[in-house]
């Protein structure tokens, strides 16, 4: 439906890069919404930026399509725990393990990566959550982050591309210092 | 936080009176949370004050917004399902033998909120009929600007589409735009939306074939209750119907209504010569 | 009534079980659409099933696809619960076989209120 016939054999259009198929405000409200329903209703996620302790835990779910990257939750590793013990309620253990854990939070990742998925341009698909150390961004350009607060403690969300940035453009004029003397 | 225990208790009476929903002791954060952005949209700094402002000088109107924030999360699409069941399986079927192939139905929203009313019932007549966008006009009024200007919109977001609105309809007449679902031009089409205010004179408009006009009645006090039924039946035709919420009745208000059962929902039709 | 929940998380299998649970449901869990066929073909028979789309082993589009091709589920009512909601998942799993879809996150009011449609809420059962 949205594939035209004669893209085919087209020089490959150049990728679209995160920011200009979501902006903060949209992923801000796809964690909130996120927050309050499964969290829980008092939980809210305040727009402010604060230090990451040392110590952190990350949970993101690939999409790939049109855009293809990660949507990556990062926190203090004792906030994605408190977070887990908000998801399982009664039913935590007194002692949460690590599958515990990634498997709240890693919940958590797969919602609002599919929301973010949802809105921008599709179809794409959706990994299963990982959790671990955050994967690297390998192009500055292809990131859409927000910092929030949930009960005082800092989290980012980070959509960012898995694809490094292109070579640089072989129109010459947008680079003076590659061929400074001509023109 | 603004918030006393004494306006926290108000809150909860009134919450309690209007709803019978119980806000727990330790609700206060998400009493402060829901009444703020009423609170900054009355001008008010907090919370507190909003309080104050309402108990020195109550009106339906506050009364209701802080009832709708501390009640409904989000506003369910077949809400009560029956009135709208009853629209299909009897209402409409009556009101097309009724009258003449060109005579258009005319169907009142009086208290669409966000829109969620009012666009059931057009999706409902849309897979009733296929003439139903030339054949229905369905108007669509609240006493909100704000609730005016989203019912005009049509945009719902994730959670509210998720409320209680059939998946197969979803995808049949919304289209998604990011995080947010668009109502299809064709319904959009079929809805007229203004401001309008049920406690005062209304303007012109219908006659209504079918009025609905739920849990409003619930927000006003006896001598109010009588003046909006009266001035809705004089916008009502004769063989019209009116639906109320599933908790308020004509009975004991106005009694020139005579209440017809319709499966599991109740229909109210002006009695004849009053 | 009875509902095999199915969903990878353990979080999102107790949050969708304790929902059900407070509406009057006896419940199981599944970590993924093998293990909840596993489950039906030993003879468990719910009234519901609740379904995530990403699963491992088995996912839950192919889950509904295999209930479908089995005369002996007809009566299994399909309900997806995931966070896919790209419009055109929606209208394919409609189209596998599933009666409703409610898209994560959602409150257990959500789901009161697609049970409520299908006519599966329990209670309303005792009414």
């Amino acid at each position: 439906m949205t594939l035209a016939p004669d893209a085919v054999g087209r020089p490959p259009q150049p990728r679209p890069a995160i920011p200009a198929l979501i902006d903060e405000a949209t992923v801000e409200s796809i964690a909130g919404e996120t927050w309050i329903a499964l969290v829980g209703e008092d939980e809210v996620l305040v727009p402010i930026p604060g230090d990451l302790p040392e110590d952190t835990l990350s949970a993101w779910v690939d999409v790939v399509g049109p855009w293809t990257g990660s949507v990556v939750l990062t926190t203090g590793r004792q906030t994605a725990a408190d977070l887990t013990r908000a998801l399982l309620g009664e039913a935590a253990p007194e002692l949460l393990d690590h599958e515990d854990v990634a498997d709240a939070f890693g919940e958590i990742a797969n919602v609002v990566g599919g929301n973010v998925k949802a809105a921008i341009p599709g179809p794409s698909t959706l990994g299963l959550p990982e959790v671990g150390p955050a994967p690297a961004v390998r192009n500055p350009a292809d990131v859409c982050r927000i910092e929030v607060c949930w009960r005082g403690q800092p989290l980012v969300v980070s959509v960012q591309g898995a694809l490094p940035s292109l070579p640089v453009p072989n129109t010459q004029h947008d680079n003076p210092h590659q061929n400074g003397a001509s023109q | 936080m603004t918030l006393t225990t004494t306006s926290f208790d108000w809150v909860r009476q009134l919450v309690h009176r209007e709803s019978a929903i119980v806000l727990a002791p330790g609700k206060e954060y998400l009493v402060e949370a829901r009444l703020l952005p009423i609170a900054r949209s009355m001008g008010l700094p907090d919370v507190g004050q909003l309080v104050d402002s309402v108990r020195t000088r109550p009106s339906p109107e506050s009364t209701r917004k802080i009832v709708e924030a501390l009640t409904t999360n989000e506003t369910s699409w077949f809400r009560d399902g029956d009135p709208f069941t009853a629209l299909t399986s009897t209402v409409l079927p009556s009101l097309l033998s009724a009258r003449g192939p060109a005579e258009r139905l005319q169907i009142w929203s009086a208290a669409c909120s966000s829109g969620q009313e009012p666009y059931t019932i057009a999706m409902l007549l849309e897979d009733a009929m296929p003439t139903a966008s030339t054949r229905v006009a369905i108007t669509a009024t609240d006493l909100s600007r704000e609730m005016v200007e989203r019912t005009r919109a049509g945009r719902f977001s994730q959670l509210e589409v998720n409320r209680g609105l059939p998946a197969a309809m979803l995808v049949r007449h919304f289209t998604r735009a990011g995080t947010e679902w668009q109502v299809s031009p064709s319904l959009r089409r079929m809805v007229t939306v203004s401001e309008c205010n049920l406690a005062a004179p209304l303007p012109r408009m219908g006659p209504f074939d079918v009025v609905y006009l739920r849990n409003v009645l619930i927000y006003f006090d006896l001598p109010t209750k009588q003046a909006i039924l009266r001035r809705v039946r004089a916008l009502m035709r004769p063989d019209g119907w009116l639906f109320l919420g599933a908790a308020e009745t004509t009975l004991g208000v106005d009694d020139s209504w005579e209440r017809v059962v319709i499966g599991r929902s109740s229909a109210y039709r002006p009695l004849k010569g009053n | 009534m009875r509902a095999l929940v199915i969903d990878d998380s353990r979080a999102m299998r107790r949050i969708v079980s304790a929902a059900l649970e407070g509406f009057g449901y006896e419940t199981r869990q599944a970590g993924h659409g093998q293990e909840a066929l596993d489950v039906l073909q030993e003879g468990y028979a719910p009234d519901l099933c609740t379904i995530d789309w990403n699963m491992p082993v088995m996912d839950g589009l192919q889950f509904v696809s295999a209930v479908r091709a089995n005369p002996a589920w007809r009566a299994l009512t399909l309900m997806m619960v995931t966070s896919e909601s790209e419009q055109g998942q929606i209208v394919r799993a409609l189209a596998a076989g599933a009666h409703e879809y409610v898209i994560k996150p959602f409150t257990a009011d959500a789901l009161r209120d697609k049970l409520a449609l299908l006519g599966m809420l329990p209670e309303e059962a005792v009414l």
